[in-house]
């Protein structure tokens, strides 16, 4: 069935993510926890060499890259590879999202208050299904991989043969641009399993799988253009976030710059959070819509399906 | 010595067929019978010596395992070789003067029927070919893009009462003795040429070809290169020897950094004119690498080299103008002052960094010459104290280019380390005299091969001063100079007593200790700069002879800070953070680099929640 366009589905989204920011900040903070303790240990031994150094003045006056470099190229020195620490606790944090996830897209799907118990319980009860979808999701990722392998080859015969050095640079560009976009539908498309997982209480993913795309056919514009847009939002803040941290910022405000970059997480997480909201709200249009004309009918489920928590009371 | 050469360029196949007359006078003060010659592209064989190396520790930015691909393969074959009617070929043999690798063809020698006489003249009449190779490493093929050096048969130089005509090594570059070049180039009527000579004359000829003719004078080298895609762009600056022409021969989509280069190009020869000495060539040829080939760029020849730059390439990011810099100093130290580049690599490219950093810091900021952003700076002094950093002890400057412990130690310490030893030398002799030294170095051996004894002595010379222990250490020694504060702290005079509160600390007496280390194996005298918390200091000067020294103050005042080299001018000292002690914490820069890294691992995270 295709679904007209619902101008108030992303600002009911941005309201929903707002209604129940609760998730929101609860997330930056379990973000922010974990980048802290991913770098304290490197912090603390780079603490000790420069907090009582004349030297530490040309990393607070300006960015000396050399003082950075310095400090890095001393056989002792203390800052060592960071990125073990950083990817184990990236890759804890992805799974606590991906257990999360459950919860998330309950609350915004029935627009319910995420009290801790039923949250957990959502979180937990749709937990291996979205395992299941996200092993689903990294078999869909071979084919983008294997674009990214053409794209790559073509890119290294352009580059041998041009005389130009645009042409190689800008078919680059263009593959990225369409290797990003192609990303970005097989999130949305996961992203609506994960509602249709919710909604309908579907166990199996294959199934939700499939009824996703094809709602993502019948509704290829609206639903991308919801997707696409929140994205573009956050990018432009993130990129103004950056222009003004670089170039416009005093050096030495390292508390403004600590705010500022905070601020430019919370954004970003919000607007996947957006995301997240205004697909669920699409969904449940969909579904009202389609009372009348069911165009799927969902599986048995072996427990009733869960009435999660509290209504809304906005 | 005279080099006639007449070449055509096969634009098909990439190669080049030519005749070369050498007219050799013997100066060397005794009868000489045999002859070697360098036959550099012959390097570009998968056994020779020069891929042998790069194989085991890469160089130039051609990785260990890179592999070989045919492509690179290259060739230079003489046909013929007469001496006074005599076919001489048959009779050549390949050497391998530096490690007896029979594979390796990169020299011959040949010896004649008669000695020739000192004083007398003898003429080599070569007829040879050269297989290009696709750039790999400074010379060669990309498309239609031609950058032809080290083409030619180039005979070796009487030195030091010996020949000296080294295989081609990874790492090393070039030596030849100064000469006249007449070079005729037949090649295609589309292509655009630059050369490292005047223009004579250029003729088209009725096969579709043109017949372009340079001359040069009082140069070691001859190099040429050719594009039909090339853009012209020409300057004019004039300085204490006359006008010079600057040509430049920008690649397709490097439009942008064309200006860049003449800025900087003019920049540079202003410094050069005022501090070095006059620019005596009435040209300078700017060659713009086209894309794919950066490996032709950053070399020099005499009166042309090679740059390297980008079509995005950011104001922010001088490496166009540090390039241009760097290149065009070449043309005093190795050009004009043209040492063995073999076995003293650090008499050109060092010394060459040295007034690379010093010209760029003058030029474009002593903290912002590399790079430049308001968020984001990098000087080049700095940059090649970095290179230093990395490795300090695995050579001296003096090794021989080829013998480093690795490809990375060669570019450290050649260029890196020489430029930091000669800035910290300014400490101990003064700026001036360090820049009156040079000048005179300039003056002294310009036209000429000096050793590394000729440099040393001539700072000695300007500066009135003895310098062997630092020369020792720096030079030829491999010592790490790296001094630290041990200690510093004050400590009540009467500590036994209880401290009376709401007692001024200034009315109390107070000892305070500065206990300064000699980490490193170098010594070298730094000054000590002790600062109280009343605002008072005091400097100490130490001669660093001693493991360490310890400083007792007793005043009404505690320690502020202590601080060696406060003026940062021991550049050689590998860590300056550990030069200094301040008591009060400032915790702004750990803040700001942990602000870094959270942001930084935040969006990891955030990046693989996105997956999920």
């Amino acid at each position: 069935m295709r679904l007209a366009p619902r101008p108030k589905t992303f600002a009911s989204g941005a309201a929903r993510v707002w209604r129940w920011q609760r998730i929101l900040w609860w997330i930056f903070v379990i973000n922010l926890v974990f980048a802290y303790w991913a770098t304290k240990g490197m912090a603390e031994r780079a603490d000790w060499a420069l907090s009582h150094s004349v030297a530490s003045q040309r990393l607070v006056n300006g960015f000396d890259l050399f003082s950075l470099a310095e400090l890095a190229g001393q056989p002792d020195t203390p800052l060592e590879q960071p990125g073990p620490a950083v990817f184990h606790y990236s890759v804890i944090f992805a799974i606590f999202m991906l257990f999360a996830a459950g919860g998330i897209v309950t609350t915004y799907v029935f627009d319910a208050k995420p009290t801790t118990t039923p949250f957990f319980e959502a979180c937990g009860h749709h937990f291996w299904r979205f395992i299941r979808l996200l092993i689903y999701l990294l078999l869909a990722f071979i084919p983008i991989g294997i674009l990214v392998g053409i794209s790559a080859s073509i890119y290294h015969r352009i580059d041998e043969a041009s005389n130009s050095p645009y042409s190689a640079d800008f078919f680059f560009l263009a593959a990225s641009l369409l290797i990003l976009l192609l990303t970005m539908l097989l999130r949305l498309w996961f992203d609506m399993a994960q509602v249709i997982a919710v909604a309908e209480d579907e166990t199996r993913m294959h199934r939700a799988l499939r009824l996703a795309a094809s709602l993502l056919a019948h509704n290829f514009g609206s639903l991308l253009w919801l997707y696409l847009r929140i994205s573009l939002l956050a990018w432009i803040v993130f990129g103004l976030g950056m222009y003004i941290w670089m170039f416009r910022l005093s050096p030495v405000s390292t508390t403004a710059a600590f705010l500022l970059t905070q601020l430019m997480l919370v954004f970003w997480i919000a607007a996947r959070l957006w995301q997240r909201a205004s697909e669920a709200l699409w969904y449940r249009q969909y579904q009202a819509a389609s009372v009348t004309e069911p165009a799927y009918t969902p599986a048995p489920s072996p427990q009733p399906a869960p009435i999660p928590y509290s209504t809304a009371t906005n | 010595m005279a080099y006639h050469i007449d070449a055509k360029l096969n634009t098909t196949n990439h190669s080049i067929d030519a005749t070369e007359t050498l007219v050799y006078r013997n100066l060397t003060g005794q009868p000489q019978q045999t002859f070697p010659f360098h036959l550099y592209l012959n390097a570009f064989q998968p056994q020779s010596t020069f891929m042998t190396e790069v194989r085991l520790h890469g160089a130039r930015g051609v990785g260990s395992d890179s592999g070989w691909d045919e492509k690179h393969r290259a060739s230079i074959t003489i046909n013929k070789l007469q001496v006074e009617g005599l076919d001489l070929a048959g009779k050549m043999q390949f050497i391998q003067p530096d490690d007896h690798n029979t594979n390796d063809h990169t020299v011959v020698q040949v010896t004649l029927p008669q000695p020739v006489a000192p004083g007398a003249s003898v003429e080599f009449h070569i007829t040879f070919h050269d297989e290009l190779p696709e750039v790999l490493y400074r010379t060669g093929y990309k498309r239609d893009f031609y950058m032809v050096g080290q083409w030619f048969p180039k005979v070796g130089v009487w030195w030091k009462n010996a020949w000296n005509c080294h295989q081609f090594h990874a790492d090393s570059e070039f030596f030849a003795d100064f000469g006249t070049f007449d070079v005729n180039l037949t090649l295609p009527q589309n292509e655009i040429v630059g050369a490292a000579g005047d223009l004579v004359s250029t003729a088209n000829n009725p096969d579709g070809t043109k017949s372009v003719k340079f001359h040069s004078e009082d140069v070691h080298d001859f190099s040429w290169t050719a594009s039909p895609d090339f853009t012209v762009v020409e300057d004019l600056w004039t300085g204490s020897a006359g006008p010079v022409k600057i040509h430049v021969l920008m690649s397709p989509g490097h439009m942008a950094s064309a200006a860049r280069y003449i800025q900087a190009q003019k920049g540079t020869l202003a410094w050069y004119d005022k501090w070095i000495g006059p620019y005596p060539y009435g040209r300078i040829t700017i060659v713009d690498p086209a894309h794919g080939a950066g490996n032709a760029g950053g070399m020099e020849y005499p009166t042309l080299f090679t740059a390297g730059t980008a079509w995005y390439m950011p104001k922010g990011v001088l490496a166009p103008e540090d390039v241009v810099n760097h290149e065009f100093g070449h043309q005093y130290w190795y050009g004009m002052v043209a040492t063995n580049e073999f076995e003293d690599a650090w008499l050109d490219e060092g010394i060459n960094s040295y007034i690379e950093a010093k010209s760029m810091d003058a030029l474009y900021g002593p903290k912002t010459s590399i790079v430049n952003f308001p968020f984001a700076t990098l000087s080049s002094s700095d940059l090649l104290r970095l290179e230093y950093i990395s490795l300090p002890d695995t050579d001296p400057l003096t090794r021989f280019s080829w013998k480093y412990i690795s490809d990375n130690a060669y570019g450290g310490v050649t260029y890196g380390k020489t430029a930091t030893v000669l800035l910290t030398l300014e400490k101990i002799i003064g700026e001036d005299t360090m820049l009156a030294a040079m000048h005179e170095y300039f003056l002294r051996y310009r036209f000429k091969h000096p050793t590394s004894e000729d440099f040393l002595k001539t700072i000695e010379d300007v500066s009135h001063q003895d310098l062997k222990w630092y020369f020792d250490q720096a030079v030829y020694g491999t010592n790490v100079l790296d001094y630290d504060i041990w200690d510093a702290h004050s400590d009540r005079l009467n500590w036994w007593e209880k401290e009376i509160r709401g007692k001024n600390p200034s009315e109390e007496m107070h000892r305070t200790y500065v206990t300064v280390h000699r980490k490193g194996d170098f010594i070298f005298p730094v000054d000590v700069l002790v600062k109280f918390d009343d605002g008072s200091s005091t400097t100490e000067h130490w001669d660093g002879r001693d493991r360490w020294v310890r400083y007792v103050y007793d005043r009404k005042a505690k320690l502020a800070s202590a601080e060696i080299d406060p003026l940062n001018q021991v550049r050689l000292d590998r860590n300056s953070f550990n030069n200094s002690f301040v008591v009060h914490e400032d915790e702004r820069a750990i803040h700001k680099l942990h602000n870094i890294w959270i942001f930084g691992s935040e969006w990891i995270s955030q990046f693989l929640a996105w997956l999920s």
